[in-house]
């Protein structure tokens, strides 16, 4: 599976909206080929709308996502994973069984042995099954869950799940790889060690990876490029050095006493009249009328 | 999906052996009327194992086996029988598992989009068009009075009680001896491959899409398509069912098939354990021998009426409802796990725990090796 450099995703004006609350607007992006693309912003920004988009979860409003000549909206998520896509998400998803099982998961779309072939056993299906069993062990090894590969997900700690999540999205041999938190929750050297594997793989299997992350110390140091998105929309990007020291990501990041209402305004009430509506599938969905005037309080907390 | 045994070694396969020799040698020991009761239950325990592919394997609810065991068992009846094309018998079993399979298929378009309980609701209409159709399309199904089954038979060789006449070891082989061979073969036959699907490529995926639907379409998998490509399947081992009930009957009748049948399924596979094949088993030979064996000693219970006694207690049939709806209670609240789950949670240093240790020793993973035995293995709350 080993094909030239990943194709570039090109993500243009891409709008979703939920029952008259715009979740994205027009936001672009490109993800260029090999590079490890940073999207970042304040709790309720669109990071995640903008990952379910991708991975085919949600219907955008309008926009186009391309990846290389390929355009994925209107694509099933299976269809989009078969493309060289996958996710991971923000929290755990593994199913019940070893690592081997989750692993295995990831390698659906790449192996061909149906109920018939599986029930009987048929030579084929078992020679097939085995050989993506190795490649799965190999996937194990490269995110150091080796040692841990037949053991069930359920005993197994939080930082080293995360990296089963990692891995599983690795076993579908991806060329474009969407991380949603990849560190959160997890301690300094957990951090490290997750920044580590993400070079690692990077390297050694030449994709693009698109990653969503609060924590801007890794961002920073990970990222060849960043998008900020803040309610829905793109404020800034660029390389990290510039995106950090962009007065507009300096003020919805850490809020400004000096320009309170005004610079605000445009970016908040853009949205929809419906002053307080809910975010829905975002859980920490905020109250848009009653952020808006003191974005400094709030965000401050979330940055 | 719970017991993970990637390999089988000696040890491994020892107490499988011992039961299968075990099981072989029963009908020289047995009456009829306990080879029946095994009959019903082994026939019982392949419908649960279809169930429990669904429900315990891909999280779908279905009221509707009843009516899948009635496709099996009219369609063996009517395809082996007069009236009916007469075919021979292997035939016509292997084409009433395929025109279950078929039913479920037909049904795709709603076992394919509704989820969970909403599927159970879907489903119970099934079971009432099933059986008006068996009331009344009497040219198959004979009717309200149903009808006769051909029996069995192979090569020449007749699952009844002469044609030939045979002896084994001095015991006479009825139908009931003949046909407890034929029942375990069928029953072995479900094992191995709900066994292999479950631990293969289509189980992860439908586990997947039990698990979160979501994570399951990302990582590549079709998840309409193998929603109702589990409840074809479940609906196949239920045909295979339905026609084994119809052989050890010899009569089918519709009101035997109703709603409490499925319901009666359901209690098996969570009586045994959701998603175990072993567990699916042992809950259908609970709740189908209880009832029998409950009747053949009612004499000697107390509150229990021999049937038809008229007296002050309850009929062995309904003291089985109570005590398998009081064992229901029980295993959820103090074994969600299942007969199984107890079985596995029973840290015994026997050959339970055995191939479950032995299994992440042999790929290095000593810090791990002794847990998972010891430890209930049930969904994590970890997800979603």
């Amino acid at each position: 599976m080993s094909q030239g450099p990943p194709p570039p995703l090109r993500v243009t004006d891409l709008t979703v909206r939920f029952a008259g609350l715009v979740a994205l607007d027009a936001v672009s992006l490109t993800v260029e080929p090999g590079s490890i693309h940073a999207l970042i912003g304040p709790n309720g920004a669109g990071k995640s709308t903008c990952f379910n988009v991708l991975s085919g979860v949600c219907r955008p409003a309008s926009g186009s996502v391309r990846l290389g000549e390929r355009e994925l909206t209107r694509l099933a998520p299976h269809r989009i994973a078969a493309l060289g896509v996958a996710r991971t998400f923000q929290n755990i998803v593994t199913t019940e069984g070893t690592v081997a099982d989750n692993l295995m998961l990831g390698r659906h779309g790449l192996s061909r042995a149906g109920f018939a072939a599986t029930a009987l056993r048929l030579p084929h299906a078992v020679r097939e099954q085995r050989a993506h069993r190795e490649r799965a062990r190999a996937f194990a090894g490269l995110t150091g869950l080796g040692a841990l590969f037949d053991t069930p997900v359920g005993l197994l700690s939080y930082g080293d799940r995360k990296r089963v999540e990692l891995a599983r999205a690795l076993c579908l041999e991806p060329r474009l790889l969407l991380l949603d938190e990849p560190v959160a929750g997890m301690n300094g050297a957990e951090r490290e060690r997750m920044a580590g594997v993400v070079r690692t793989v990077r390297a050694e299997l030449g994709l693009s990876v698109l990653l969503v992350e609060h924590d801007m110390g890794l961002v920073m140091r990970l990222a060849d490029e960043v998008t900020v998105l803040d309610f829905g929309r793109r404020i800034a990007g660029g390389a990290p050095a510039d995106v950090r020291t962009d007065p507009e990501v300096v003020r919805v990041y850490l809020g400004s006493p000096a320009a309170p209402a005004a610079p605000a305004a445009p970016a908040v009430s853009a949205p929809s009249g419906a002053g307080a509506v809910e975010r829905p599938g975002d859980a920490s969905a905020r109250a848009r009328g009653a952020a808006a005037p003191a974005p400094g309080t709030e965000r401050g907390d979330s940055a | 999906m719970s017991e993970r045994v990637p390999r089988t070694g000696p040890r491994a396969v020892l107490p499988y052996a011992a039961a299968v020799v075990l099981l072989c040698a029963l009908p020289l020991y047995l009456e009829a009327y306990w080879l029946r009761i095994g009959l019903f239950a082994m026939a019982a325990a392949i419908g649960a194992i279809g169930l429990n592919l669904l429900s315990g394997g891909t999280g779908q609810l279905s009221l509707g086996h009843a009516f899948f065991l009635a496709v099996g068992a009219y369609g063996y009846a009517w395809l082996a029988g007069e009236p009916g094309p007469g075919l021979p018998a292997p035939l016509a079993l292997v084409l009433a598992v395929c025109l279950a399979g078929v039913a479920g298929g037909l049904f795709s378009p709603v076992s394919g989009r509704v989820r969970g309980v909403y599927l159970g609701v879907a489903t119970l209409a099934l079971v009432f068009l099933g059986h008006h159709v068996m009331l009344n399309a009497e040219a198959v199904t004979g009717g309200y009075n149903g009808r006769a089954v051909a029996p069995f038979t192979l090569l020449g060789f007749s699952f009844t009680s002469a044609d030939p006449e045979l002896s084994v070891l001095g015991v006479p082989f009825g139908a009931e001896e003949r046909l407890w061979y034929l029942g375990l073969a069928l029953l072995g036959l479900a094992w191995f491959t709900a066994r292999n699907i479950l631990r293969g490529r289509p189980g992860r995926a439908l586990a997947a899409v039990r698990d979160s639907e979501v994570a399951a379409a990302v990582l590549g998998v079709p998840v309409a398509r193998y929603r109702s490509a589990a409840f074809v399947v479940s609906s196949m081992y239920a045909g295979l069912s339905g026609a084994l009930i119809a052989l050890a009957f010899r009569r089918i009748v519709p009101d035997y098939f109703g709603l409490t049948l499925s319901i009666d399924y359901l209690a098996m596979i969570v009586l045994g354990g959701l998603g175990s094949v072993a567990g699916a088993v042992a809950g259908a030979a609970f709740v189908t021998a209880l009832p029998l064996v409950l009747t053949r000693y009612a004499d000697v219970l107390p509150l229990v009426d021999e049937p038809g006694a008229g007296g002050q207690g309850v009929g062995p049939t309904e003291a089985a409802r109570y005590l398998y709806g009081a064992a229901i209670v029980l295993v959820l609240r103090y074994a969600p796990g299942g007969l199984v789950g107890l079985v596995r949670r029973t840290p015994a240093p026997g050959r339970r725990a055995a191939p479950a240790a032995s299994a992440p020793a042999d790929d290095g993973a000593p810090a791990n090796a002794a847990s998972p035995s010891v430890r209930p293995s049930h969904p994590k709350e970890s997800s979603s």
